[in-house]
Formats: C-alpha cells, structure tokens, sequence
C-alpha cells in the first residue's frame, strides 16, 4: 500500500449533556505517499473537525463514533496503526503527533507562544521526538529555518514571534512542523490569513519542503484558487459528508456534485465579461422601496438620464465627484517593525495619495495589510486628521467642501453624508441591539424623519438587502456572518448616504456567501444610483465590483487606472507582483512560482529604476493613457495629479 | 533595560516625596495635636496641669513650630533612618514598633505563602476540570471563603478551639513568652501559633486568588498557540505548565505591588480580634491617638512598599514577558 493515509467511513460527533451533534460523517477518502490533497469546503462544514481527528487533538466533547483512520508510515514499513484508536494523548498518539504528522494552522499570528524564542519552540519539537542534544537540536532547527527561507537562522533562533511580520511566523510555524521530517504535513488553511504576495510564497515553500522532505500534503481550504495550484487530488465537503472526490483536474473541468458546480460559479475570476455575474448559493432579490428611490432622484436629476458605461470612467466627462482627495499624508510615530532593532520613527501610512470618486461610480482600492488602505479610510470619515493634504467633498449644497480643519460640530452635516461598511460582521454590531435599533440609529443620530420615517425606513432596507422584516426584533447573534454584513449595509444605507466606503467587506465570508454580497451591492448600486469607495486585498473582487481601481502600496497610490486597463496592461512592477501572485481557480492560469518575487515586491526602495522611491527619488503620478497613472520617474511626462 | 530599571527607580523618588508630603498633611488635618488630646484626657480626669510644663512639652516635641519645619525634621529624620519618637509610649518610633514590624512580615509572609501554595493548584485543576465536580465543590468553598468577613471566621474559630478543644489560639505566641528575648522555644511557639492567624487572613486571597487564575487560564486554554503545542506531541502536563500556565502568571505578577501593602494593614480587625501583636492594631490607636510620628512612619512604610512592590513587579514583568520588554513604549 502506497497510501500514507486512508479514512473509512469517519464519524465525529460532539456528545453534549443532552445531545449528540453530528460533525461529520461517511467520509473516507486516502492520501497517497508525496500526494497533496486539498480538502474543501466553507466554513462550518467538518473539514477542520476532520484535521482534528488526524491529528488527535478532537476537543474533548467530540468522540470517533464510527471508521477508521489508517496511518501507515513510510518510515515503518508494514505498520498501521489506526488513529481513531489511540488515546489522544497517550504516549503512541503523540509520538505520531507532530513527529510523523505535522499540521500547521491558520493564524500566525497566535499560534506561537509570544513568551517563548523561536529557537526554544522549534528545538523543543525537535528534542521531544529525536534523541538529540540542545546543540544538536538547535543545528536542526537553523537548518530547517534556512530551508524555510530566514535570511539570518542563527539570529532567527533568538527572535519571539511577535518580531516577526505575518509572513515570516508563518515561515517559523512551517520550520517547527517540519523539523521532524513528518511522513505528512495538515496545513489547515495555511494562508487565509495572508496578503496574496505572501500567500504565494509561502504556497511555494510548501512546494519545495515537500519534494524535498518527500511528504504527503493534507491542505484544508476554502479557497479554490490555492486548491488548483497546489493540489493533486481534492476532496469537496459539504455539511459533514464528502460530496465529491477526485483529481482536481477531473474536479475542475466536470464537476459533478451540484454543490462543486456552485461552489466553481462564486468564485470571482479575471475573465468574467462586463455583464457576467456570480452564482452564489442563494441569490439574494434586492426589491427598492420608494423612500430610498424616491430622494435619489430628486437630489440628483441629472442622473437618469443613462450615462453610457465607457464615459462615466472619464472623470473629465462624467458626473461631478463626490470625493476629491488631493496629496494626502499622514504618518505614525511607532517603533520601526524592524527585525532586531528598537527604533523610534515616524512612519508614513498614508503619503501624498490623490483619489477622485464620481457620483455613481465604483472606485475600488486594492493593496495588502499594512499599505494604509485603512488609514486612508479613516482620514476621508475625518476619524482622523490627516497632517498634510486635502479632502473635498461634495456636500447637501452640491458645493466641494474642504473636510480638513472643520471642528466636530462642522463636520457633523457631513458625517451623514458618508458611510461606513466594516469588515468584521461580529464586532460591527451591537450585541446588545435588536436589527431594528441598529438601523434607526443613524437616523436618530442625525435627527433625520419621525419615528413613522423611521419605521418605514427601516422595513425598506430590510427589503432592500434581503432579509425578512420580521427579523427586526431579533438581536446580531442569531443572523449569520453574511446576514450580519447586510445589517451592516442596511445601517449605512438608512441615512441615504452620498458616499459609501466598504472596508474588506467580504474578506470574513465564504465564497458564495461573498458571491452574495458583491451581486447585492451591484444591484444596488444601479438600482439606487450608489457611489462607493470598496477597499479590498482581493484583486478578484475588486475586479468584480469596482469601475476604476487605485493600487496602494507602502502608503501610496502606485497605479490607477480602469478596471479593464489595469488588468491587461499593469505598468508598475507592483501591480504586476499583486496579478503574478493570485492563485486563480483555473487551471490553465497555474500560478508561475518563478515570478514570485521574495518580500521584493512590496518595498519600494527595490522597484526597478523609473519606479524606485527612496531618499533620492520620490515620484509623482504619471499619465500613461487616459486616466492611467502610474507613480514614476519619467522625464517626457509630465506631471498631472488624478 | 538598564535605562528602564533606571528612569523606574528615579520615578521613585518624587513620588515619594509625594506621598511624604501627603502622609504629613492629613495627619496633621484633624484640630489640635497629640499634647491637646493628652491635656484633655488629664483634665477630664481632674488632674492640673503646669502650663510652663505644657510649654517646655511643646518646645522638646517642636509642636510651636510652624508645619513645614516639623515637616522637614521629620522628613530628614526619615532620611537618617530617625523614624521620630512616639508620645503614646515615650519611646523612639523604632523601638515601639520594634517586634511587631518582624512579627507582622512573618506573619504576612506566610500568609502570602500559604494563597500562594493552596490556591495555584486548586485554580489550575478547576481551570482543567471545568464543569466537573471538582471544580464545583472548590467553586462552593471558595465562594464561602470570600463571603465570610475575616474577623467573624476569627471570631468562630476562637470559639470552637476554646470550646471543642479547650485551648486558645489567640496571639502569635504563648503567653510567657511576651516581652522576652527570642530564644528556640519563642520561635517555635510563634510557628505553632502562626496557622490560625494564616488561616484566617488567607481564606478571602485564596478564594479569590483560585477565581482570578481559574478565569485567566481558561481564557489562555482555548488559544491557538495551546493547540501547537499539543500538534507538537508534547504531553498534557507539559503543554500546560510551559505554556498557558506561563501567560496566565501576569496578573499575579502584576499584582504584587498591591498584595504587599494590603496584607500588612488588611489585617487590622483579625489582629484586633485574635490580639496579634502585629502592626495594624497599633497604626490604628497611633491614629486615634494623633501620635503623629508614630502613625506617620507607618504610613510612609506602607507607601513605600506600594512603590517598592510596584517597582519588583514592573522588573519581573519585564523580564518574564518578552512582549513588554521589548515591545515597550509602542505608540500609536
């Protein structure tokens, strides 16, 4: 038997007092030797449960009730020892534990101890399965942190995890369960957390220790496009049960299960025409009542009139901006996120960005954590005060007015004026608010319309994003996370905002609960003639959903261009790094791993020449087309600001 | 981290001085001083009273000088290690205080010790065993140990020793030994004598101590990096001591600048009623009393082991957690 891995017929069920949940169930599927197989699935629906069960760290209230996990080590040729067996913290369990089967988990942010040096969590993991000496375990753990890809391993060693960027703790994780050289690796969702860039590095890595370690693969994921890059077979799990199995070509090409094909059509991908939509799941049927419909049109006549789609991404020729922000800068004064060294700095989150958004339109703000997407958010809802720059906005007068130096009681007409869609579903909402209240809110805030108003308001915006009217009385716990998100839209829709900004508003959701929402704020957004400012981290969605999109990195604005434009002529070296590293959920766009560009990509001190920004060159915005700037150093352009 | 145990022990000083200030003048608040209390108490009694005695007193204790100048004799006296001398007992600050000062640290000590010792294992086995009978029964008794006003389980153990086995448990020693220079047998009557006071003074910190750390490893268990530890293949135990059990210690750390102050004069009522010759009692009359350098140097005792314990607290904080060492002083 070649199989390093087989599960019969696996049975997990949570035995409560007075109940017993089924987990999973029926599942059985096998993992060849150097094999990777991708388990998929959204959340909720068994597949950590399963990892769990592998490893024998089930929580206490869940029980094996039923089937077999058969692991068969390359390094004992013969033995079986059945998993679902063992006590899960005897001594035999826990030998296979983290010295045959390694897992590595999602969050590198907490799954090291903070208290704790790197070099002391890898050598202990070393020590507890080889009969080694301290010396020798620390030679291991510097060769396995090379191998891993840290530049300085013997410094590394000495490092706490908090040191550390995201990316290189995951690095440390990946060094600490591979250092015993496991028959194979559960990576349960090993790069949800990361920026795309990052994402493909560390999906190379694995790669690469895995051919060169010889191991077998189990990726838990819910991520299409990281399952066709790396995954030689897939198992799809839906509610507990494995729905379908194969090799992911097969998979990918002729899906079988109902559930595959609409998991395959939520995805948002590169090539989708103007007019394609997602299918998600469930299509949510937004039905707009009069009161929102009815202020739209007479705030604002000109736009019924149909403005053709290709000229509305004119800022010249289109209707009038809403946002206006000109040069604006504001740093940080924080200790430099320097490996080893303490230093006190003042760090530039948000430096000379200029951004337009147009009535009507979406202008979709991609970048990774850390760019200052956020901060810029914060600065046009004047949350803070930026030290440098201008903000103008277009007011209920329909004159531009300059945000910056307004006092709290000046800004207070405009508060009202934009709104805010947050990222995290859970922490947005009051727990202590019924859906009713949360969405009056605003409005009692700002004084807006009687409690009658009020009331049919709030009916209408539940309508408008889909939820039944007689949830209002219920309270945010008992809504899911993409009900939740559209609670949260609903409440910044309630004061009829000219300028919507969305923070990562689907980074918390699955695939086709996401697919949901991104088709929802489409259709709102014709239906009610919406402006919205959407940040995101995911090139796809911004894609999706956005008509112009501005490329952020290290605090600035590098390239902006139309949606079209960007994607088929990315000019700055980082846009192409952000397009080179997304995995797509096709498998005739495999990620080139060669092209991955080592942490080189986001700092812009190692961008090629006409793009270098350090203490010697710092370049401005450049036309390259029609509306197409890109932050360059060129003699024959001359300098215009979007 | 030399800078910091530096610029720590710098911010000592005006705060001190500080309090010093602050101790002064709120014993010095209410009317009159100790001779005027003293006077009346002769005169309510019926006794004369020489003036020119009243006004030699006054001179020799510096009672007619104006505040600041009795402030910063006895300021610079404290500075000399000079604590004053105590009108109540005619004596110098430091012989009054004398035994009861190293009586109440045994005492205290020990008290410390014995939450310390009860309490860690008793909270992480609940932590552990949530929900099971265990954890329930120690929930029970330490909800009745922090109910249960000290002096009044003081007053019910007096009673049963007397009544069930016909001894007296009250004071730190036996009765002959009082006033008599420390010998083997003082010391080991002290030591027999020394569980009861403990037991009661600690029942109220253990309970809640086992609460607080019961609450603090819970809340570390569920975390991810437990999970790794166990995905490594390290043994329950293991796992429990090196990691959450580690994080969950902060609190406690944190709160030895409190507990330090707390036990030397928390203890007041059950020294009062069990008649333990240590501090509380006598801080109390000193007060009554208006002896004001007597009450005084203990109240500068009792801040500067507030400072004192802040301070070791700060230290081994920073050096037990790495993230406060290194990452101090991140501002936003």
């Amino acid at each position: 038997m070649t199989d390093i891995l087989r599960i019969k017929d696996l049975k997990v069920e949570f035995v409560l007092p007075h109940m017993r949940v089924k987990a999973v169930e029926n599942v059985t599927f096998r993992i060849g030797a150097q094999e990777t197989v991708a388990l998929v699935g959204e959340s909720g629906s068994g597949k950590s449960t399963i990892s769990q069960a592998i490893m024998g760290l089930l929580p206490k209230a869940a029980q094996i009730t039923n089937g077999s996990i058969i692991f068969a080590d390359p390094d004992k040729p013969g033995t079986r020892v059945d998993i679902a067996m063992l006590d899960r913290s005897g001594a035999q369990m826990r030998s296979i534990r983290g010295g045959r089967i390694s897992m590595i988990f999602q969050e590198p942010m907490s799954s090291l101890s903070p208290l704790h040096t790197i070099g002391d969590q890898i050598c202990e993991a070393v020590r507890l399965h080889r009969k080694v000496g301290n010396s020798e375990a620390r030679e291991l753990a510097k060769e396995m942190l090379t191998l891993v890809g840290f530049a300085d391993p013997k410094r590394a060693l000495k490092t706490y995890p908090f040191e550390l960027s995201g990316g290189l703790r995951q690095r440390a994780m990946i060094a600490m369960a591979m250092v015993c050289r496991p028959a194979l690796l559960v990576a349960d969702e090993p790069t949800t957390a990361l920026d795309v860039t990052i994402q493909a590095q560390i999906l190379r890595l694995i790669r690469e220790v895995q051919s060169e370690l010889k191991m077998s693969v189990l990726l838990i994921t819910h991520d299409l496009g990281v399952v066709a890059n790396m995954a030689d077979r897939m198992v799809v799990i839906y509610d507990g049960r494995v729905v379908e199995s194969g090799r992911t070509d097969d998979v990918f090409i002729n899906p079988g299960h109902a559930y595959t094909q609409s998991l395959l059509a939520a995805v948002p991908h590169f090539d989708m025409g103007p007019d394609e939509r997602l299918k998600p799941l469930r299509e949510i049927k937004p039905k707009t009542g009069s009161l929102l419909a009815l202020n739209e049109s007479e705030d604002d006549p000109r736009e019924q009139t149909e403005v053709p789609p290709s000229l509305a991404l004119h800022p010249s020729m289109a209707s009038e901006p809403v946002l206006a922000v000109r040069h604006l800068s504001k740093s940080f004064t924080q200790r430099k996120g320097n490996w080893f060294k303490a230093e006190h700095h003042s760090i530039p989150a948000v430096s000379d960005v200029s951004l337009t958004v147009n009535r009507g339109e979406c202008v979709g703000l991609v970048g990774e954590s850390g760019c200052g997407k956020t901060t810029l958010s914060k600065l046009i809802m004047r949350a803070m005060d930026p030290d440098d720059g201008s903000i103008l906005f277009r007011g209920e007068s329909g004159q531009m007015t300059e945000l910056t130096g307004l006092d709290e009681d000046q800004l207070n007409p405009y508060r009202k004026r934009i709104q805010f869609v947050f990222q995290d579903p859970f922490g947005s909402l009051n727990p202590r608010m019924t859906v009713q209240d949360i969405i009056t809110e605003p409005m009692i805030i700002h004084g807006v319309g009687n409690s009658a108003y009020h009331r049919k308001m709030v009916l209408e915006l539940m309508e408008v994003v889909g939820l039944d009217p007689r949830f209002l009385s219920r309270y945010p716990h008992s809504f899911s996370g993409g009900q939740r998100q559209r609670i949260g839209i609903a409440r910044a829709l309630s004061l009829k905002p000219d300028l919507l900004i969305f923070d990562e508003p689907t980074s918390a959701l699955d695939v086709s609960v996401q697919a949901q929402i991104l088709n929802l704020l489409k259709d709102l957004q014709r239906d009610l003639n919406l402006t919205y400012l959407f940040i995101s981290h995911n090139l796809a969605v911004i894609d999706y959903v956005a008509d112009r999109i501005a490329v952020m990195c290290a605090g600035r604005i590098v390239e902006s261009a139309p949606r079209e434009q960007l994607f088929r002529n990315p000019l700055h070296p980082y846009t192409q790094a952000l397009l080179n590293a997304v995995p797509f959920a096709d498998l005739d766009h495999p990620l080139d791993f060669n092209k991955i560009m080592d942490g080189k990509a986001s700092d812009p001190a190692r961008w090629p020449a006409p793009f270098t920004i350090n203490r010697n060159s710092d370049p401005k915005m450049m036309q390259f087309a029609e509306d197409h700037f890109v932050r360059a150093e060129r003699a024959d352009f001359t300098e215009i600001a979007i | 981290m030399l800078t910091f145990l530096a610029r720590r022990l710098f911010v000592m000083v005006p705060t001190l001085i500080m309090i010093s200030v602050l101790v002064f003048v709120i014993i010095q608040l209410p009317p009159g001083d100790f001779l005027s209390t003293y006077l009346n108490e002769l005169q309510s009694q019926g006794e004369a009273v020489d003036p020119a005695k009243i006004e030699f007193l006054k001179h020799q204790y510096g009672l007619d000088q104006p505040l600041y100048v009795q402030y910063f004799d006895w300021a610079w006296g404290l500075l000399h290690g000079d604590l004053g001398f105590s009108f109540e007992y005619n004596l110098p600050v430091t012989e009054v205080v004398g035994d009861r000062l190293w009586l109440s640290l045994v005492l205290n000590f020990s008290t410390i010790l014995f939450i310390y010792i009860v309490s860690f294992p008793i909270g992480i086995y609940s932590a552990t065993r949530q929900y099971s009978w265990g954890d329930y029964g120690f929930t029970l008794l330490g909800f009745l140990g922090l109910a249960m006003p000290n002096f009044l389980f003081a007053l019910v153990l007096l009673y049963y020793a007397n009544v069930v086995f016909g001894t007296s448990i009250g004071g730190l020693m036996d009765p002959e030994f009082i006033n008599q220079g420390w010998s083997f047998a003082k010391i080991m009557s002290v030591v027999e004598h020394l569980w009861a006071p403990v037991l009661v003074i600690g029942t109220s910190g253990t309970a809640s101590m086992i609460r607080r750390l019961r609450a603090n490893l819970l809340d570390e268990l569920g975390k991810q990096y437990v999970v790794t530890a166990h995905a490594k293949g390290l043994s329950p135990l293991k796992v429990l001591f090196k990691y959450p059990l580690r994080m969950a210690l902060n609190p406690f750390i944190a709160d030895i600048g409190n507990i330090l102050p707390q036990v030397v004069s928390g203890s007041v009522l059950v020294s009062v009623v069990m008649s333990l010759p240590t501090t509380g009692p006598m801080l109390l009359t000193a007060l009554q009393s208006q002896d004001m350098y007597l009450a005084g140097s203990f109240l500068m005792f009792l801040a500067l082991l507030t400072v004192v314990g802040m301070f070791v607290s700060d230290v081994l904080l920073a050096w037990l957690d790495p993230r406060i060492r290194l990452q101090g002083g991140v501002g936003k």
